[in-house]
């Protein structure tokens, strides 16, 4: 067990060369054998190994197919490294993780010089710092990727400033930068940041407020961030001015902020969201609905328009008022929409097909 | 192709389901775990229910299944609505449970998967003291990648205070989560 789990250099148990699978069903069956794996952003890596290279001094020679992949940072052959008779043992490693990918899925198991590669990843030679950077590489892939779906619920809530997105109070770990657009997510939410201060920038325009570092207090201001974010732009009434110093507002708000982020949000964005699922959801109608036939919710839950108490008198007048003018104003949206295309005067939501 | 696509995982879905073999729960579930990878496959692996399957997978005797499980979480948790979704069933819990387990990659699955679900809301489940304490031995271990992992936690999930905390606890205590033999 203690050479398995010995430093760079050693054979690990990732680098073993599984036997492919044969008894796939036909369906599933790839192009080519292989072995049952599950490939994670740890096993991943910039470092390749790669085994089988015969030892006929051609270190030249594969350094030159593998850089046809992208730029070589490094390569030096691996003399410690068990090998088979007549062959060698070599690191490359590239400075793109995506080059390594491809790099790997086109030369293992290709033929060299006459003898068969095996490519595998070598994480284990990672310092801390490259394994942190690729895991925050995975973390901007990620919220790139997804991002459509945050940008269209953030486009809907118009607002002075397009501050404080869930995307990074739910993300940033502790060290929160409310001042981060959602796509704009850069380094600083995630460095190791003991004793230094962020700026919270609040939608109210505080910039200033630059608050202290604990994780209890960073916990109450990302999520109050998220709902001034998101309510600013309807509910003027309720906070008088629009422009609440946040600590007032922090002090009454703490337990309920989360719930409150979703409350306000405006009828015909729900109007349309469910149109536009619906229309997804017809391309899939193979698989159905689930099973109680409410529709399949995609992305973050958007709640029914609600009845919900408050807990304050004047805090559930003041919902009540809004809501019922949401009402009008969506009903008044929708009609006029319809008008040039049907002769019913009804609101879209009343025709909504249920599948 | 989207509709083909979405045909298949639930062809994969299904054959989990009903097959006796192992092997094919196997070899299906890791199948499932590397399209988790993806971010274009999380609309359909969230209608197919695979979060769940992977969840429930956690807790089978079977070490195989335990780690194309953990793997695949930890493919798709960075996505906010995968995040919540795993949050919301609780799943920090059996997740920490992983931390125990004897098999490497399912460790290492678990460790990254903890940060990646660290929220503000989260963080006190998922850097509970018996987990940075578990941390602070990880990160003296021999294997690189553990050790890498843990001090990252350590170092960008954690307070100082919180670390601290770990260190006296470890001092007093002879109760731990092993090191994963390989």
């Amino acid at each position: 067990a203690a050479d398995s789990s010995g430093g760079p250099g050693a054979p690990c148990r990732h680098h073993a060369q599984l036997g492919a699978c044969e008894s796939r069903a036909k369906y599933r069956e790839g192009w080519r054998p292989r072995a049952v794996k599950v490939y994670t952003i740890n096993l991943e890596s910039r470092y390749l190994l790669i085994q089988g290279v015969p030892a006929l001094g051609v270190m030249k020679e594969l350094v030159e197919q593998f850089a046809l992949y992208g730029a070589i940072e490094e390569y030096h052959a691996l003399d410690e490294y068990p090998a088979e008779q007549f062959t060698e043992v070599y690191l490359i490693k590239f400075k793109k993780l995506q080059c390594a990918r491809v790099a790997k899925k086109k030369m293992d198991e290709r033929s060299f010089f006459g003898s068969l590669l095996h490519v595998c990843y070598a994480p284990e030679f990672e310092t801390v710092q490259e394994t942190r950077e690729k895991l925050q590489d995975r973390r901007k892939y990620i919220a790139k990727a997804t991002n459509h779906r945050d940008c269209f619920v953030l486009k809907k809530v118009e607002g002075p400033k397009k501050t404080a997105s869930k995307n990074s109070d739910q993300d940033c770990p502790w060290s929160t930068s409310g001042s981060h657009v959602a796509s704009n997510r850069d380094q600083s939410c995630f460095t190791s940041s003991a004793g230094v201060s962020h700026n919270i920038a609040y939608p109210s325009g505080n910039q200033n407020e630059s608050l202290l570092t604990y994780p209890y207090y960073d916990n109450n201001c990302a999520e109050i961030s998220g709902y001034f974010g998101q309510n600013t732009s309807l509910t003027p009434s309720v906070h008088p001015g629009g422009h609440t110093p946040p600590a007032s507002l922090m002090q009454q708000r703490m337990v309920p902020a989360y719930n409150g982020i979703d409350r306000f949000m405006p009828r015909t964005t729900h109007l349309q969201e469910r149109k536009r699922k619906r229309e997804e959801g017809n391309k899939f109608s193979l698989i159905g609905m689930s099973e109680d036939n409410t529709e399949v919710v995609i992305g973050p839950q958007l709640p029914e328009i609600p009845k919900v108490d408050m807990d304050d008198e004047s805090l559930n007048t003041s919902a009540t008022l809004i809501r019922n003018k949401l009402k009008e104003v969506a009903d008044s949206v929708s009609t006029s929409v319809e008008k040039p295309e049907s002769s019913s005067a009804k609101p879209l939501v009343k025709q909504r097909r249920r599948i | 192709m989207e509709l083909g696509r979405l045909e298949y995982l639930q062809a994969l879905v299904t054959e989990f389901q009903v097959t006796d073999s192992t092997e094919a729960k196997e070899q299906v579930l890791a199948n499932l775990a590397n399209f988790a990878y993806d971010p274009s496959n999380y609309e359909y692996l969230r209608q197919l229910q695979v979060l769940d399957l992977f969840l429930d997978m956690l807790t089978e005797d079977n070490e195989s299944l335990v780690e194309f499980a953990m793997g695949g979480l930890c493919n798709l948790c960075l996505d906010k609505t995968n995040k919540e979704y795993i949050l919301e069933a609780n799943g920090v819990e059996p997740i920490i449970n992983c931390l125990s387990s004897s098999n490497e990659e399912t460790v290492v699955s678990a460790v990254t998967t903890l940060m990646f679900l660290t929220t503000p809301r989260s963080r006190a489940q998922t850097t509970a003291l018996p987990v940075v304490e578990c941390m602070l031995r990880f990160s003296l271990s021999a294997n690189r990648r553990l050790s890498n992992l843990a001090s990252i936690f350590l170092q960008d999930y954690c307070t100082p205070p919180q670390v601290e905390e770990a260190r006296n606890f470890s001092k007093h205590t002879a109760v731990g989560i092993p090191l994963p033999k390989d």
